[in-house]
């Protein structure tokens, strides 16, 4: 079956085997669990080693003929885009199991959540190495249905709201991508004669402008509302709050990762000449998000709030470093995919702690938590640090990229044509820049609010409110080796990927070149307006 | 014209199936209140006789072979449906029994009536004639309005099965004209092949245009498309649960059968298709408007029995694209209709059965709210529910998923169905929405009152086979789709 079966399907058996033990055996469910995640870890560090980093292409794949009559397979594969992002899955949800707060306060059903935990890592696994149209649609749902039970059954008061929410968002978009999906497919046989869902098959169609725009218009709903690009982010907040700290961690340190994803993976490579028509837009929106994200954090008084409207601005860096289409910006917003996904996995998990000894998220309520709970408040520095981008942790890294990448993206944006909306892309990193004070100003005051000050509320002095103790030193303590080795060592990640990253430049770019030539081609989402701005068109001459 | 009795060989799943009623319908004459659960298990060895049968035959219909003077065919389509049929009648005898005798009406002619009924859908999909269509539906209509109205002492079955009559009476007499007026213009044409023969002359008239649309009219009616979906809710509601679900799936599929055939074969021809009278935009406004319609009804439903009913008139919707795309030349489109009909009978059967099985007779628990707290009291048939509720939405690892799935592939090989399609996917999300609330009720809220199930091992029985089965077709359905027909073929046009 291969690695990388093996890793997609194993939580799956685990997730059978919970099932079969009976209701009560609370803590075998999470034995098993646990064991089950921890299991998947492992096989998935194999990835690493059998992993040629000097290869830009998909490896370890495996092609198994299912659905045969029309032309499916169960096609999986890992390059260097995805390879941490899978080991950032498998990473993180035994982290989450292991975690005493994981399924929040309403403690109960632990079987089901378990099981749910695990189907959601074998989708999310799935979705990740998905080669096949059809397969990574599957999976792309199958990830849906549990975190809908998981916000749902074990989330907070507001939860059915939430839950639904969360579906109704994410199914607009994913089904308006499967009937782009189905266009391919049509466009596919109509080309070659042969039928296919195969990733690498379809994305050497080269489609007219129009429906080129409408199937990138289709893919980027579907990817903009998970990443969530501002203004389709409303969902976020909802699904955050209410998420039990599981199922918060979870979303937020992977389920978000799979739009910036699929902007790298499908959207971009697949559409080139629509992705640079409409990439003055989502440059646009991101840094609108970057900074609307930042502000709405600045004035939760809810942390849980905060810390989600932290990841809309975070989430904002990466798909800027994307649309920078240099070496560093790719480069940068897939470290930075990583390092939110382990610091903002952290916060949740600290706000999560914080919740279960004090039942309340409101800032208002803490104060000078430092002196009861050392470990704790240390632990959280660290994590907190991380997320402001401190260097010598894994944010900085990430927004230091993203940032240079934007700095020196004059050529290339204007190679897409670009230059005529955004003139200068060192102001648009400027601006976004900007943020990463405004990260450390609420972030930072978050921290101030809860743990300094005098500890003057009853409640807070209360024997409930302890520090931390068994599992939970385990989870901050993996969670902080993480954030750090990824701070002081980067170079292991991103020698990984920089092959990966650079073919899928060099190929964005070569595709857009050959379409551009095509004189029928505009290269703007409104011809007219281009027109005026640019006096004369630009060449899409230049050495690559 | 002679009768050639050998031919009926060619038709002995479906005379099997009238045997074993009429056996039934004698036996009961003998039966006693503890012999009569007996009853029923003689019409599930009929179902799976008739299953072997169709099995059997499986082989020699490759090709077309009429008989009767073209009065009825056989092929791969009509056969698979009928297995379908038979599935259908099986699941219901499975259902039926402890839900009678639950609900204190138990008797053997209800259950010769089910299977009668799907003798009559299966001739409705071997017509090759107006005559054996017309015969085909009124058998199946009947049975259908019978046993609607079976619960003699609830006013809803009753009130359910005189709406049904009525608004079945005016379908067929809207049938009927119709092939009065084909009858007419053709110049005494009856069978499918001669009415496709003459059209090329008869299509001048406009009386030719008028009796399409009144048969188009009366299969509606079947399907309960809107306009013509008035009577569904309310029968839905008032039928008892059982005979719901075997109409849902059931007389669906089979005028779906009878639609696809029909259009296919008797004004299949391009000019009767395409032009701006053709049926083919005018059944897609149907189509969307069916969608739409009925997943905004379904949006405000409390009683689980309605919604469920305005979601089936919302799947004819879904169907008809498919009827459309084949009629537009793509030939996947008849196999995907096929498969989705699979796929929709298992898990509307499923469903329906769980709503049977939930009530008892004081306590029906027939409102979205009384299924408070099933997922943590009974997790095993919330969990059966949640996959007919996926299944239904069209979300993966399901045969509802996987129909749609085809069933827009199909369509999308037509350009003109593009719009179709996004209408399509656009109310999926809204059906999604509704069929989550009861997921909602099950899982989220805490029981108001303690469950009182029908749990006899029937009931279960059916619900594990139809569980499994729409899982299957989600995640292995290569084989379904094989048996459906040719998928891989390129648009004709």
């Amino acid at each position: 079956m291969g690695v990388l079966g093996w890793i997609t399907l194993l939580p799956l058996f685990g997730a059978g085997l919970v099932m079969l033990v009976p209701r009560e055996e609370e803590s075998i469910h999470r034995g098993l669990g646990l064991a089950t995640s921890i299991a998947t870890f492992l096989v998935s560090l194999l990835l690493l080693v059998n992993f040629d980093s000097a290869q830009p292409g998909f490896q370890m794949e495996i092609n198994k003929t299912w659905i045969e009559p029309l032309g499916i397979h169960f096609h999986l594969g890992v390059d260097g885009i995805s390879l941490w992002l899978v080991l950032l899955t498998t990473f993180l949800v035994p982290v989450t199991l292991l975690s005493p707060q994981a399924i929040g306060i309403r403690n109960i059903r632990v079987r089901e959540f378990t099981v749910a935990m695990l189907v959601l890592e074998t989708g999310m696994i799935g979705a990740f190495l998905a080669l096949d149209m059809f397969v990574f649609y599957v999976f792309w749902e199958l990830m849906l249905i549990p975190m809908y039970f998981i916000i749902g059954i074990w989330g907070g008061d507001r939860r059915l709201y939430a839950a639904i929410k969360f579906v109704i968002y994410t199914l607009v978009g994913s089904l308006l991508m499967l009937v782009a999906i189905l266009y391919l497919y049509v466009q596919f046989k109509a080309a070659t004669g042969s039928f296919s869902f195969d990733y690498a098959e379809l994305s050497h169609l080269t489609l007219p402008y129009v429906p080129q725009l409408l199937c990138f218009g289709a893919f980027a709903l579907a990817f903009a509302i998970k990443v969530p690009i501002f203004p389709l982010h409303t969902w976020l907040p909802d699904a955050h709050v209410e998420a039990p700290t599981g199922g918060s961690v979870i979303l937020a340190g992977v389920l978000l990762k799979f739009g910036t994803y699929g902007f790298l993976r499908f959207a971009l490579p697949m559409f080139p000449l629509a992705a640079a028509a409409c990439a003055p837009l989502i440059v646009l929106l991101s840094v609108v998000g970057i900074i609307y994200g930042a502000l709405m954090a600045y004035v939760q008084d809810d942390a849980k709030k905060l810390v989600a409207y932290s990841s809309v601005s975070h989430l904002g860096f990466v798909v800027l470093g994307i649309m920078s289409m240099t070496a560093p910006g790719v480069q940068g917003a897939l470290y930075q995919m990583l390092a939110h996904g382990i610091s903002t996995g952290g916060l949740f998990l600290g706000v999560g702690l914080l919740y279960d000894r004090r039942h309340t998220r409101r800032l208002a309520d803490f104060g000078g938590l430092w002196a009861k709970t050392p470990i704790f408040a240390a632990c959280f520095l660290v994590i907190v640090l991380a997320s402001v981008g401190l260097p010598g942790l894994c944010g900085f890294i990430g927004e230091f990229m993203v940032l240079i990448g934007t700095f020196t993206a004059d050529k290339v944006w204007r190679e897409v044509g670009m230059h005529n909306f955004f003139p200068a892309p060192k102001l648009v990193g400027g601006i976004a820049a900007s943020a990463v004070i405004l990260a450390a100003m609420y972030l930072l005051t978050m921290y101030q609010k809860t743990f300094f000050g005098p500890l003057d509320k009853p409640e807070n002095r209360d024997p409930h409110v302890r520090d931390l103790h068994g599992r939970e030193k385990w989870v901050f303590g993996i969670v902080i080796a993480a954030a750090l080795f990824m701070g002081l060592f980067p170079q292991t990640f991103l020698s990984r990927s920089d092959k990966s990253v650079e073919a899928f430049l060099t190929g964005y770019r070569d595709r857009l070149h050959d379409a551009q030539k095509d004189p029928e081609a505009p290269t703007h989402v409104f011809p007219a307006l281009a027109a005026k701005t640019a006096p004369a068109p630009t060449p899409a001459g230049g050495t690559p | 014209m002679s009768f050639d009795p050998s031919q009926l060989f060619a038709y002995a799943p479906m005379l099997l199936l009238v045997v074993m009623g009429c056996v039934i319908l004698l036996a009961e004459t003998f039966a006693t209140a503890r012999s009569r659960a007996g009853l029923a298990w003689l019409g599930v060895a009929g179902c799976v006789g008739s299953i072997a049968l169709l099995v059997s035959q499986w082989g020699d219909a490759a090709t077309p072979v009429t008989h009767f003077q073209g009065m009825l065919v056989v092929d791969r389509m009509s056969l698979y449906l009928d297995a379908a049929f038979a599935t259908a009648a099986l699941l219901t005898l499975l259902f039926a029994p402890p839900y009678l005798r639950e609900q204190g009406f138990e008797f053997g002619e209800f259950y010769a009536l089910v299977l009668f009924g799907a003798a009559g859908m299966m001739m409705v999909v071997h017509a090759a004639n107006f005559v054996s269509l017309l015969i085909g539906i009124e058998t199946m209509s009947l049975a259908a309005y019978v046993l609607t109205g079976s619960w003699r002492r609830s006013l809803k079955s009753a009130e359910g099965a005189i709406k049904y009559f009525l608004m079945g009476a005016f379908a067929t007499g809207f049938l009927v004209y119709g092939m009065a007026m084909i009858y007419g213009t053709t110049g005494g044409e009856l069978s499918y092949a001669g009415i496709a023969g003459k059209v090329g002359s008869a299509a001048k008239t406009p009386l030719f245009y008028l009796g399409e649309y009144f048969i188009l009219i009366a299969l509606a009616f079947k399907v309960a498309a809107v306009p013509f979906h008035m009577w569904a809710p309310d029968t839905y509601e008032g039928a008892p649960t059982p005979v719901t679900g075997f109409m849902a799936a059931g007389v669906k599929a089979a005028a779906f059968g009878g639609i696809v055939r029909l259009m296919g074969e008797a004004f299949g021809n391009p000019i009767l298709v395409y032009d701006s009278t053709g049926w083919a935009s005018i059944l897609s406004v149907l189509a969307a408007l069916t969608m739409t319609l009925g997943n905004l009804a379904a949006l405000r439903q409390e009683n689980i029995k309605r919604l469920l009913a305005y979601s089936s008139v919302a799947h004819a919707g879904y169907l008809l694209i498919g009827v459309v795309a084949a009629g537009l030349g793509v030939q996947s489109a008849k196999p995907a209709v096929l498969f989705y009909l699979v796929g929709y009978t298992f898990t509307t059967l499923g469903a329906f059965g769980v709503v049977a099985w939930i009530g008892s007779r004081k306590d029906e628990r027939l409102l979205v709210d009384d299924w408070a707290g099933l997922g943590a009291a009974r997790p095993a048939v919330a969990l059966a529910m949640t996959l007919f509720l996926l299944s239904l939405g069209g979300v993966p690892p399901t045969g509802g998923f996987f129909g749609k799935f085809y069933l827009f592939k199909a369509a999308m090989e037509s350009p003109q169905l593009t719009w179709l399609v996004v209408v399509g996917v656009l109310n999926s999300v809204v059906s999604v929405y509704y069929y989550l609330r009861i997921a909602v009720a099950m899982y989220f809220k805490d029981a108001t009152r303690p469950l009182s199930p029908i749990d006899s091992p029937s009931m279960r029985a059916g619900l594990l086979i139809t569980a499994v089965a729409v899982v299957v077709l989600g995640l292995f359905p290569s084989t379904f789709v094989d048996w459906a027909g040719p998928a891989s073929a390129i648009a004709a046009r």
